[in-house]
């Protein structure tokens, strides 16, 4: 088992529906991550890919197993802790880019400051995060002004903003030309190697299996392979 | 819990990105609130000129009328009355009010014209003490004959000039001494009759203020003369045991303790002149006893054991009637107003859910970035507190607005007519903070159930939609 582990999951369990309509997406996952760690999930469509991640990200409830994420376990951590490691520790970015259309590109990126206390600087260091991902000059432009991978780069300064030690990421390149998403590719193995982020990555692309430093495949609601934490106990739940 | 300042400039931006969303949800309130306002403000002014002319806190107690064949067998009104009256636990007091039980009549020169008017029907008596409370007239309303203050002789032909307290004396007919003049005091109805009555067909000047007139014309023009024993009805036969004579009068104000529609002079007067024109009987009888209560309460019990009091009974009193309608509309408007208000928070739930549902994504990313449950139910709250203060005002505006245009068209096209208020409507400031902390209160309560869908959403699901 590696030192320090920032994710720790031991049989997780998840359905959806009630009674015939019942469906078991995640039968039983085990999965330790240790820190500073870049993980490729893949797997085929509805294999809980997405689940899986949301679990860890706190925008999903399991219905069983122990949770443990950047030292919160889950069980035991109330909804507003819950919101405020998200807020501090977690960024996240999905396929669909997620920025809030009526707000400019630096307002998105500085979204997480409206829900934190302590924040100082805002707009200084919102103008950070966007010269990080290269977009300095688009502070006061629209969402809607932007190309796809513009976007998605603002998604990444935004989930940057607060400088998390786990960047969950949902099909990242889904949604872009094979060009622009090996930049951004690229830009999280920098990210991994330069600030030490822990990141996990849900993919279908193949070149990010390169750069991983682990690949963990899904079937049914199961890792398969790649679980180098032991996934002995495949039965799951009843 | 994200800081006040960021909540509240989210919701501003929220609210200001979806106007249609916004009048959709504000109209029915500000028509409500707008009504609201509008009514109390216009229910408030009608009440208190109501209770200007009837004042509400006493009651009249009278003997029932009962006759057979022609012949008054009514039970009398007498001093062993007022003391059972003032046994009882809810009174606080009692005071008898007599009236002149035979003719008189008033006369003298008003603004140059002569004046004749009748007294005898017209003119009661009540003890100095019931206007105690009214500092216009207190000081003058006193019974100069009984505490013996007779002035020096004089001459009566030279009427007040012949006595050293011009203003205030007479000279009497019979004694051919100075007299004090009797004090009068007439109800603010009197006023407002002579106003909208008297005083333009007969070309007399409008009186505002008594005092200020008075202060303005001096003492002597409030000077008349009342012929006791005369009478202005031909053919009235009333025997009487005195002959005519005439006493010095002066009207000294206005008060809510006056007789309605008359005159009112301590009842010292009116005592001695009944024992002198109608009889030492006439003398004792009261006319009606004012019972002040305790309190409202005290009300009815108060009613209940003059029920059962057979020599005794309520007058009819038209104040209570009035005060009854007008609480009666009152209830009806507010209910009117709070059913659209009511309506429009239904409305405001039903367009919040909607907007909801279209903002779940939306609501997602917020708690993907760290709005916790309560951060959304904070911002869906504050955008329906946010309608309801906006509406509140605008309902606010809205009432000014129709009251404006109200008094414009009573101005305009209503006549005259005693008691017409210059402006119906009395917007006091805690009227618009009711208005406005109710709007603000039923936004709140039509956008807890979305504010709560919202805050329960689970974000995975929220961020599933595309
Ligand atoms: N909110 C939900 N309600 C009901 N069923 C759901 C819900 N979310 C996911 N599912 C189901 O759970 C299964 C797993 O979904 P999930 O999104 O985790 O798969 P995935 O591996 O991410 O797939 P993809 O590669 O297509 O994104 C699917 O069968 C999906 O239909
Ligand atoms: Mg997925």
């Amino acid at each position: 088992m590696a030192p320090d582990p920032v994710i720790q999951l031991e049989r997780v369990t998840k359905s959806y529906g009630d009674g015939a309509g019942k469906t078991q997406v995640l039968r039983g996952v085990s999965l330790d991550v240790p820190r500073g760690e870049l993980l490729a999930l893949v797997g085929q469509s509805g294999s809980g890919k997405s689940t899986l991640l949301n679990i860890v990200g706190g925008l999903d409830k399991a219905d069983a197993g122990a949770i443990r994420v950047l030292g919160h376990d889950y069980g035991a951590t109330r909804e507003p802790a819950l919101a405020r490691l998200r807020n501090a520790k977690i960024g996240f970015v999905f396929q669909a880019f997620n920025l809030l259309d009526h707000l400019t590109c630096v307002g998105n990126v500085t979204l997480p400051a409206s829900f934190d206390r302590g924040a100082r600087d805002v707009d200084k260091r919102g103008r950070e995060a966007l010269g990080r991902v290269g977009l300095g000059d688009h502070a006061l432009r629209k969402p809607s002004e932007l190309s796809g991978g513009q976007k998605q780069r603002v998604a990444i300064a935004r989930a940057l903003f607060n400088r998390p030690e786990l960047l969950l990421c949902d099909e990242p390149t889904g949604n872009l030309d094979s060009a622009t998403g090996h930049e951004v590719i690229e830009f999280f193995r920098e990210l991994n190697q330069k600030d030490g982020v822990t990141l996990i990555i849900v993919t279908h692309e193949r070149r990010m299996s390169t750069i991983a430093q682990r690949v963990i495949t899904m079937r049914d609601g199961q890792i398969v392979e790649g679980d180098q934490a032991g996934n002995e106990d495949t039965g799951g739940p009843a | 819990m994200m800081p006040a300042r960021n909540l509240s400039s989210m919701v501003a931006g929220n609210t200001v990105r979806s106007p249609r969303h916004f009048v959709f949800s504000a109209i029915g309130v500000v028509i409500g609130i707008g009504a609201f306002v509008f009514f109390l403000a216009g229910v408030l002014r009608v009440q208190s000129v109501l209770f200007s002319v009837f004042p509400l806190e006493e009651v009249e107690v009278i003997a029932p009328h009962t006759s057979i064949a022609g012949k008054n067998l009514s039970q009398k009104l007498t001093q062993e009355t007022v003391d059972l009256i003032k046994r009882r636990p809810e009174v606080k007091d009692a005071l008898p009010r007599m009236t002149l039980q035979f003719p008189a009549v008033g006369f003298g020169k008003f603004e140059g014209q002569e004046i004749r008017f009748e007294v005898g029907g017209f003119t009661d008596g009540i003890p100095t003490s019931y206007v105690g409370d009214d500092p216009k007239v207190s000081d003058r309303f006193l019974d100069n004959d009984a505490a013996g203050v007779i002035g020096p002789a004089c001459k009566p032909e030279l009427g007040s000039k012949g006595c050293p307290d011009r203003a205030w004396q007479y000279c009497d007919k019979v004694d051919q001494r100075c007299h004090a003049r009797i004090p009068v005091i007439v109800s603010p109805t009197v006023l407002e009759l002579y106003n909208t009555q008297v005083a333009q067909s007969h070309g007399l000047p409008h009186i505002g203020a008594m005092e200020q007139f008075i202060a303005e014309r001096g003492r002597e023009r409030m000077h008349f003369t009342i012929g006791l024993g005369d009478t202005m009805v031909a053919g009235s036969n009333l025997a009487m045991t005195a002959a005519h004579r005439e006493v010095g009068a002066i009207m000294i104000g206005v008060s809510k303790k006056a007789k309605r529609v008359g005159l009112t002079v301590p009842i010292g007067y009116v005592e001695r002149w009944n024992r002198e024109f109608a009889g030492e009987a006439a003398s004792k009888e009261f006319s009606s006893i004012v019972v002040t209560l305790r309190d409202k309460d005290r009300l009815a019990p108060f009613t209940k054991w003059l029920q059962d009091e057979p020599r005794l009974k309520l007058e009819d009193s038209l104040g209570e009637q009035f005060g009854t309608v007008v609480f009666v509309i009152t209830i009806v408007l507010l209910a009117i107003s709070f059913v659209i208000v009511g309506i429009s928070a239904i409305n405001i739930a039903h367009n919040f859910f909607m907007q909801v549902t279209e903002r779940r994504r939306e609501i997602g990313i917020l708690r993907a970035v760290g709005a916790s449950q309560r951060d959304v139910l904070m911002i869906v709250l504050g955008e329906a507190a946010l309608i309801g203060l906006v509406s509140g005002v605008l309902g606010s505006v809205v009432a000014v607005g129709g009251s404006l245009f109200v008094d414009w068209a009573s101005a305009a096209f209503v006549p005259d007519f005693p008691f017409k208020p210059a402006s119906w409507f009395d917007f006091e400031w805690w009227i618009f903070a009711q208005g406005i902390g109710f709007s603000v209160l039923f936004c709140v309560v039509g956008g807890w159930l979305p504010a709560r869908k919202a805050a329960q959403m689970e974000p995975a699901a929220a961020l599933a939609q595309n």
